[in-house]
């Protein structure tokens, strides 16, 4: 008997909308299958049904067969049953998953108490055994803390502890490290698997990320809009995609590693000891573990041969010259946070700079510097050989400024005024920077969005009624209305699904030929970076710790950090297949 | 992805398409507007001078000639309550007007700028709130005086804070979105930005809220009157027209109170309903 | 600054996760605890300014204002200068008296011709019973409202539940008093219409209708409020985590979705304190009820400005003081607030 098995699966909504149709799928004891798809696909909603977790007054309809129990047709005793014995779930986002008013303590024992009937003492003592088996440094003094206490990677530790409690024989997890930072992804996966393993749990893994389900899975469901595109082992489904879909999908996905690909080789070269996440209590020291002290004779060497790399292309002033720029925010009874130390970039004309790092490296602050939304303590910023260090203040100032760096902003939904059309911003834009006329605004506005893959029909259109990917490109063009010599683009890709977010490389990628627009692309991803910027540098803790060209950071990682950061970057196990022409090159 | 409440507000307030009008919301606005036309035309649709006395009919019931009866001085209760409209909605017209534009404009500031500014307003504003709206009304006509003018000045004190501090949550909440870090980058100005773009998107917030507030307000100004401290007698005025009957109640002469509570309750009904209605189009919770 | 705030966040973590360390912890209480102490005291200091300068907005000489509708008489004319030091500069009148407030003198009455102490004081303990009834009242009524309503979120119940507050929010106490009295006092006679009894329980049996009147707008804060609290914890994510753990829907709606929707209501509840008292002049004034509401009334009415002083910036101190004891009693109920984190 399967741990887990969904068959022809339809869930509706009570006002007629078909949200799951049909779906099947099974998962055995001791095996993980992903579940892979983009949002809207019903995937979250499919894992829910498990858990019998479903919307108010939604009919649900086939068989959810879980441990032999039909969740479909069960009571409320029998999901209670299912919920407290058979099936435990891990949600997206740890830091609302927990109750934020109550100790790690109440949420570590809380089931045991009251649904198990254990004593305060033993449910103690097997919180603080659970807490171990997922490696949080101290159990006990955990369990008198807070949630906000903890960082993300710490919570989503107690999240998988909280759900092993009740020793479940299936586990759903539900994106589990979609909001962390890819080394403490690697992190949290480890403990996943260890402990999938070693307790011969079932797992069914919910994610985006298909390389990471790539990684981690036995088997894959790609799911689209409701329905199953395809079902079957992992590296066959992936390596070999048969539906439309999974094969659209998987050619849109950017890899780290490639046809040359020496990571592999890198990685076991890269003595262990060095990487903290191998280090025991790691966590305890920060969000990221705190590295060997700063600069390592290693750093330096790096630096100068990075800048002669980067200042290659041209002998002339680079189009974009940081030099020794730091910001220190001084927050009320915290130590100082040096968000950017004294940093250098040179970026030369019609270049593209990738700047990679994890949360709280400084990449956004260093961008926000560039852009003239705040202002550096120290160092100096030039474009095109003009001094843009300071905030502007005076009308002069803001649109020197502006012509010279445009930014397209991480959030869509949020980076465009609900209330302006997309015609009415860039032509906001356009009166302000050009002589235009009204008639001669209009039709530049038109061509800038046919520019960017939309039309005339969209200039009338509200952000509401556009799609992330095309508010994006509304972004890009209004960012273009302005001519700057610079475009500045923060995580502009991250928050779309990865089929637009290759269909928007792809846009940046056209009007960095046809324009021979300089681009400074700020990323957390590595794998998107590899596809646009032909260099790319690398902060942590607000520093630059290693530069250089892509395809050679990439393969041949020096610092490590950088190592530590491409190895958390999930791969499948089995030899990576080429799947697309190198982006840069 | 999170999309807030507020964006998501103006959004959906912004909508082409009006939501087809529910019965109580259409009621709504049907009690309004006839008070409103009664107010204004009320010489001419009342069948009496509301202070005509009638000795001979004194606390009649309806009749065919007194409508809604008469009070205990034998005025004609359908007139007095049409005048009566005048005072009841031209208060807290009045103070609706003067807190919203008052408070919008320190909300504005103090969100916007932030720094000491905000601080000042900030604890200027929780200084206010110590008092509320009907004593701070009461204490002004101790200094001033029994009317209307000087509780309207006093309650447009008192509110002013409310719709400064919604707008001020409303501002700054919409100063940390990335559209208006894109308008600075683009090089519009701070002012142009505060102004033409972020202001417009809270405005709906804040009127509906107004809205709300004015039902309060005609609540509170009623009771004032009915204190004996608002409008005075003989001035037609719902609360003072409360006042004056309260001594029938116990000889079982409900009606002269009666009808102009059930006045001030209607109004005050359908203030909230339209307000409610307002805030839910568009997307109903409002910050603390 | 969405971005810098993630950079501030990163750093509390960085600074959180080096470790416990209670012994701050003890000394960011202590300041926390004086920081808002300090607060009250600038507020209170504040109204007292507002409250105290407000006779000087008046035009004319202090003297005829204090002596308006009475007789100037020279010895009254010369009592009332010596009393209130009308002679001195007005920061020194200011000063005398503040201090006396502070001392419990807050002068004469000129209508009682008693200190205005005793004056409010025969009159405080009547309007302190109704208010407290009427917070019971509220408390109950107010929070099962709101909690059937967002239980039953979108359901049948739910609505008349909204509509029934809507039409009770649209009721002033001086319109719920009157009905009040026509039906249960005039019509059907189970209750006195007139007065506040004498001993506990007559004084209860007076204090029903009037309690009932002065609750019924504040219920509907109390119960709307409630609904939309505990309908955004509902909502929360933990809350589905309790769920899926099979915790039993009661359990999880006790322990995680009311217990967390607290906060507003307890800041709503302090906010309304001062309301409920300022109200209660309309009841006790509706009902004849000898309380501070009515000595307020009839304080302006007689040009009593002594008195209309004290009890403004009495109602005033108990909204202030109220409210900083919620204010600091908050980490109580969210931990996070004492952290200086964002709160909800």
């Amino acid at each position: 008997m399967s741990l887990l098995d969904i068959s022809d699966l339809t869930l509706d909504l009570p006002n007629g909308t078909r949200l799951l149709d049909g779906i099947s799928l099974g998962v055995e004891a001791g095996e993980t299958v992903g579940l892979v798809g983009e949002s809207g696909s019903g995937k979250s909603l499919t894992a829910r049904t498990v858990l019998g977790l479903t919307p108010d007054g939604s009919a649900l309809g086939g068989r959810v067969l879980v441990d032999g129990r039909d969740l479909v047709a069960a009571g409320r005793r029998d999901v209670l049953d299912v919920r407290r014995h058979a099936a435990a779930m891990i949600f997206q986002d740890p830091r609302a998953g927990i109750n934020p008013m109550r100790t790690i303590g109440d949420h570590m024992t809380e089931t045991l108490r009251l649904c198990e009937g254990k004593s305060e003492s033993e449910a103690r003592a097997r919180a603080i055994e659970l807490l171990t088996a997922v490696r949080l440094p101290r159990p006990e003094d955990h369990l008198k803390q807070y949630p906000h206490e903890f960082s993300g990677g710490m919570l989503q530790r107690v999240m998988i502890a909280g759900a092993l409690t009740s020793s479940p024989k299936l586990l759903v997890c539900d994106e589990p490290t979609t909001a962390l930072d890819v080394t403490t992804q690697a992190e949290i996966i480890r403990v996943l698997v260890e402990q999938r393993a070693s307790r011969g749990m079932g797992m069914l893994f919910i994610t985006h990320d298909l390389n990471l389900a790539a990684s981690i899975c036995d088997r894959v469901v790609v799911m689209n809009k409701g329905r199953v595109e395809e079902t079957g082992d992992a590296r066959r489904v992936f390596s070999a995609p048969q539906a439309d879909y999974t094969k659209r999908l998987v050619a849109a996905t950017p890899t780290v590693t490639g046809s040359a690909g020496p990571v592999i080789e890198i990685r076991d070269a890269s003595a262990p000891a060095t990487s903290p996440v191998d280090a025991p209590g790691g966590d305890a020291a920060g969000p990221v573990p705190e590295p060997v002290a700063a600069p390592t004779p290693l750093e330096r060497p790096d630096e100068a041969s990075a800048i002669t790399v980067a200042a290659a292309p041209a002998d002339d002033e680079p189009i974009l010259a940081v030099a020794g720029v730091s910001k220190t925010y001084h927050l009320r009874g915290k130590p100082p946070v040096h968000a950017v130390a004294s940093t250098d970039l040179r970026l030369a004309r019609g270049r593209a700079l990738a700047v990679v790092g994890e949360s709280g490296s400084g990449k956004s602050t260093l961008a926000r510097m560039i852009v003239g939304l705040e202002e550096p303590d120290t160092g100096e910023i030039r474009v095109a050989g003009r001094d843009r260090t300071i905030v502007p203040k005076s009308r002069q100032e803001r649109i020197a400024h502006a012509r010279s760096v445009q930014m397209v902003f991480q959030d869509p939904y949020l980076s465009l005024d609900p209330r302006i059309t997309a015609g009415r911003a860039i032509e906001d834009a356009l009166r302000l920077h050009t002589e235009l006329s009204t008639t001669g605004a209009r039709a530049r506005v038109v061509e800038l969005l046919e520019q960017v893959g939309l039309g005339a029909q969209h200039a009338q259109a509200r952000p509401r009624t556009l799609s992330g990917g095309q508010r994006q490109r509304v972004a890009i063009a209004r960012a273009l209305a302005i001519e700057p010599d610079v475009l500045v683009m923060d995580e502009a890709t991250s928050a779309l699904d990865v089929s637009v977010q290759a269909q928007v490389l792809d846009l940046v990628a056209r009007i960095r030929e046809e324009r021979g627009l300089t681009l400074l692309f700020i990323s957390h991803d590595l794998a998107v970076v590899r596809r646009v910027c032909e260099e790319t540098v690398v902060m942590r803790y607000g520093e630059i710790v290693e530069r250089g060209s892509t395809v050679e950071l990439l393969a041949a990682p020096q610092h490590p950090y950088t190592q530590l950061l491409i190895d958390s970057v999930p791969k499948p196990e089995w030899a990576p297949e080429p799947r697309r022409a190198e982006a840069s090159a | 992805m999170t999309v807030s409440n507020n964006t998501l507000a103006v959004e959906v307030m912004r909508a082409p398409k009006l939501k087809p009008a529910n019965a109580t919301f259409g009621i709504a606005i049907g009690v309004i507007s006839v008070m409103t036309l009664a107010a204004i035309f009320a010489p001419f649709i009342a069948p009496y001078p509301p202070d005509q006395l009638d000795f001979a009919a004194v606390n009649a019931p309806p009749s065919p000639e007194h409508w809604l009866g008469t009070d205990g001085l034998g005025r004609d209760l359908l007139s007095r309550l049409i005048f009566g409209a005048r005072t009841a909605l031209l208060g807290p017209l009045l103070v609706v007007i003067g807190s919203t534009v008052v408070g919008m404009l320190l909300g504005l500031i103090a969100g916007w700028r932030g720094g000491w500014i905000d601080a000042v307003l900030g604890r200027i504003f929780d200084v206010l709130f110590a008092f509320p709206s009907l004593l701070l009304a009461i204490m002004a006509v101790a200094l001033f005086g029994k009317g209307l003018v000087a509780p309207v000045i006093a309650m447009s004190i008192a509110y002013a804070p409310f719709v400064a501090r919604l707008t001020r949550a409303l501002i700054k909440a919409e100063r940390t979105r990335p559209y208006v870090a894109a308008y600075r980058v683009q090089g519009f100005s701070g002012p142009w930005i505060a102004l033409r773009r972020v202001l417009p998107n809270v405005t709906p917030i804040v009127g509906a809220q107004s809205t709300l507030n004015f039902g309060y307000v005609l609540a509170e100004l009623a009771g004032l009157s009915f204190l004996g401290l608002g409008v005075q007698p003989p001035t037609p005025d719902w609360g003072a027209m409360i006042n004056e009957a309260q001594a029938g109640i116990v000889g079982g002469h409900f009606l002269p109170a009666l009808e102009p509570a059930v006045c001030v309750v209607l109004v005050v009904v359908a203030f909230n309903i339209i307000g409610e209605e307002l805030s839910d189009r568009i997307g109903g919770e409002i910050p603390a | 600054m969405a971005l810098d705030s993630s950079t501030k966040a990163v750093a509390a973590q960085r600074a959180a996760a080096a470790g416990p360390h209670r012994g701050g912890h003890a000394a960011a209480t202590v300041r926390r605890v004086a920081g808002k102490l300090g607060s009250l005291a600038l507020t209170l200091f504040l109204a007292s300014l507002l409250v105290f300068f407000s006779r000087f907005l008046v035009p004319g000489d202090p003297v005829s204002f204090l002596l308006r509708g009475r007789k100037p008489s020279p010895e009254a004319i010369a009592q009332v200068t010596a009393q209130y030091g009308l002679d001195l500069p007005p920061w020194q009148q200011y000063l005398n008296w503040l201090f006396g407030a502070l001392q419990g003198d807050w002068g004469r009455s000129l209508q009682y011709r008693q200190d205005v102490s005793t004056v409010i004081g025969e009159r405080l303990p009547v309007t302190l019973m109704l208010v407290v009834m009427a917070g019971i009242l509220i408390a109950i009524v107010g929070l099962s409202a709101g909690i059937v309503a967002s239980l039953n979120k979108g359901r049948v119940l739910d609505r008349a539940t909204l509509i029934g507050l809507t039409v009770l929010s649209a009721i002033p106490s001086f319109v719920g008093s009157i009905v009040l009295i026509a039906v249960f006092a005039v019509q059907l006679g189970w209750f006195p219409t007139f007065g506040s009894g004498e001993g506990f329980a007559d004084t209860v049996y007076h204090l029903v209708l009037p309690s009932i009147a002065l609750a019924i707008v504040f219920v509907v804060l109390v119960g709307k409020v409630t609904r939309s609290s505990m309908v955004e914890q509902l909502g929360r994510e933990h809350v589905e985590v309790a769920t899926s753990r099979g915790l039993k829907r009661g359990t999880v709606i006790r322990r995680h979705v009311f217990r967390n929707s607290l906060g507003p209501i307890l800041t709503v509840s302090g906010i309304l304190v001062a309301g409920l008292i300022v109200a209660s002049t309309i009841v006790e004034a509706a009902f004849g009820i000898a309380g501070i509401g009515s000595l307020l009334v009839a304080s302006v009415d007689r040009l009593d400005f002594p008195v209309v002083q004290a009890i403004v910036m009495l109602v005033v101190t108990t909204f202030v003081v109220v409210n900083a004891i919620i204010d600091i009693a908050e980490p109580l109920i969210d931990p996070r607030s004492a952290a200086g984190a964002s709160a909800r």
